[in-house]
């Protein structure tokens, strides 16, 4: 007879099993289902006719000149006329100033856009800004922000940061939504995160609720909460560290991967992240592994092991020579997210990153 | 550093979510009723999903504000719905939006508001064994909340919300397969919490 209790609720449970569930059923939904209000509201498409058919008045007239006006000026000015495609467009909507979408400016509290593949999004100094699609999630924009949509579609979508600082909290499948920035590209894996980038086109990304993968060039970072990590235009992302890491950490961290060291002060660096690394700190110490020298990695194995011992079937030697399977099965050992969807993201991703990692 | 090894994997089934579970479920008619007004098709919803949305919020906030969220959790898709273009993705997009209500809730509280849960004492009558019963669920409730999140949310809508491993593969979207390890796996460290706690809670009531 099948006896899987825990799993379907076949077969007898054992006694500890029974009093769990016994203990905990008091905090069962009990409530009553609320009266919904009426679904009416839902929003459906408007009506291509609905603004003749609503009446003229003259703030319409005026509205409507102005707004040719403003078009008209905005077509002649144009250097480099953007296409806009029919790919589902984003919601705008005006939190605070006057965001501009394209060549529209969003100056009064019920002003709504949709910023269409192609549209430039920004936000001046004083001004702030939301971006939703109901499948994918949503995205609130700081002040000094340029937003594109570069991607819309029913299983992918993709912005491209240009400047400031966005804040995602995305609830479409993992590796369905994208953003580009000029050093990195962070790829949702079912999270909420925060993104900036920099004038020089560096920036970082910290992760507030399940975990980022930050990739350019087959040079990859995975950015649990609670994380953080910096990009730089050349290297791309650098080694992802959790925030509450001691700054000595943080500081020997920073000088590895983005100065040029000396052979000893590398050592020093690396020594220190190494003396630094708490158990938490573990998911650093395995990004770091690809990130050093034949020479280094035994040290990193000897520290990381100490931390988390690898799981079975993960070996030294597999270690060293960078086994992929054995580094992402270590990596589910830390229980920060699955690896295995970050692979089948790459797998579907451009022939191009495949070639390059089977040269 | 090259991670990236994709040539190296033989092609993958998509990992988390479960497209065949999420289309078993029947839902399909309900989510398009409902996004073309149907407050009855919206209510079936509910009662299908109420479970699930309050055993998510559960694992992450007080269970008094679990009960108040679930209503806001509901409010807050209502007019969303209508946008969803993948109906057969109801449940993860639910659940995603319950996550993320849960998080907000945190943002908006004061920083140190504790996890730890107290309901239910106030309510207890003057029956010590009962009490103590009570107080055994709560401290129970609160060694789930300790774990890791991904243990924390299955093992709840499991022993809180009654429901089966299928039952929570095909609500979420997840596959059978994560949500079988995560509540084995789960299971096994709250059977190690737990068993340190006893001894301790026994010392501490002088039995």
């Amino acid at each position: 007879m099948k006896n899987d209790y825990l799993w379907d609720g076949s077969g007898e449970p054992d006694p500890e099993l029974r009093r769990i569930e016994k203990s905990l059923v008091r905090f069962r939904h009990r409530g009553e289902m609320p009266d919904f209000p009426a679904i009416d509201f839902l929003p459906s498409k408007p009506s291509r006719f609905a603004f003749f058919t609503s009446g003229w008045t003259p703030r319409f007239a005026a509205a409507t000149l102005l707004l040719l006006a403003l078009t008209v000026s905005g077509l002649l000015l144009r250097l480099a006329p953007v296409e806009l495609s029919n790919a589902p467009a984003w919601d705008v909507a005006r939190l605070s100033g006057a965001p501009r979408v394209g060549n529209f400016s969003l100056a009064s509290d019920s002003s709504k856009a949709q910023l269409r593949v192609g549209q430039l999004m920004v936000t001046d100094n004083s001004s702030r800004a939301s971006l939703t699609v109901a499948a994918v999630g949503e995205i609130y924009v700081d002040p000094d922000s340029r937003v594109r949509l570069v991607e819309s579609g029913s299983n992918h979508s993709r912005l491209a940061l240009e400047l400031g600082t966005i804040h995602a909290a995305i609830w479409a499948p993992p590796g369905e939504f994208v953003v580009d920035t000029p050093s990195a590209s962070a790829v949702d894996l079912g999270c909420a995160y925060t993104l900036h980038v920099n004038e020089d086109g560096s920036g970082t990304l910290r992760t507030t609720l399940g975990w980022v993968g930050f990739h350019k060039d087959g040079h990859d970072s995975f950015i649990p909460a609670g994380a953080m990590c910096v990009t730089r235009p050349v290297q791309g992302p650098g080694t992802p560290y959790f925030e509450d890491a001691s700054e000595e950490l943080r500081s020997a961290l920073h000088a590895f991967d983005f100065e040029s060291l000396s052979a000893s002060d590398r050592q020093q660096a690396l020594r220190i992240v190494l003396a630094q690394a708490r158990r938490r700190d573990a998911f650093t110490l395995w990004h770091l592994l690809f990130r050093v020298n034949d020479e280094e990695r035994p040290l990193l194995y000897d520290r990381l092991a100490s931390l988390v011992p690898p799981p079975a079937g993960v070996t030294r030697e597999g270690t060293l020579a960078l086994n992929s399977p054995m580094m992402d099965a270590w990596w589910n050992a830390f229980d920060l997210g699955d690896i295995s969807v970050w692979r089948f993201w790459e797998q579907k991703q451009a022939p191009p990153l495949l070639k390059k990692a089977a040269r | 550093m090259a991670i990236t090894a994709g040539a190296r994997f033989e092609p993958l089934e998509w990992p988390s979510v479960n497209a065949a579970a999420s289309k078993d479920t029947g839902d399909e008619p309900l989510v398009k009723a409902a996004q073309g007004g149907d407050r009855a098709a919206f209510g079936q919803l509910y009662q299908r999903y109420v479970r699930m949305v309050h055993g998510i919020l559960l694992a992450r906030v007080p269970s008094a504000a679990a009960e108040d969220l679930v209503h806001d959790v509901f409010l807050q898709a209502l007019p969303k719905l209508a946008a969803l273009r993948d109906v057969s993705r109801f449940g993860p997009w639910l659940a995603a939006i319950a996550r993320n209500r849960a998080t907000d809730f945190h943002r908006r509280t004061k920083p140190d508001c504790s996890l730890d849960d107290q309901a239910g004492v106030a309510e207890a009558p003057e029956n010590p064994e009962r009490e103590v019963a009570i107080e055994d669920s709560i401290a129970l409730l609160n060694a789930v909340r300790e774990l890791p999140e991904v243990y924390r949310e299955p093992l709840i809508l499991r022993f809180v919300e009654g429901m089966t491993g299928p039952e929570i593969a095909a609500r979420t979207g997840l596959t059978h397969g994560s949500v079988r390890v995560n509540l084995y796996r789960g299971m096994q460290l709250l059977r190690e919490k737990w068993q340190r706690h006893a001894p301790q809670a026994e010392k501490e009531k002088g039995l």
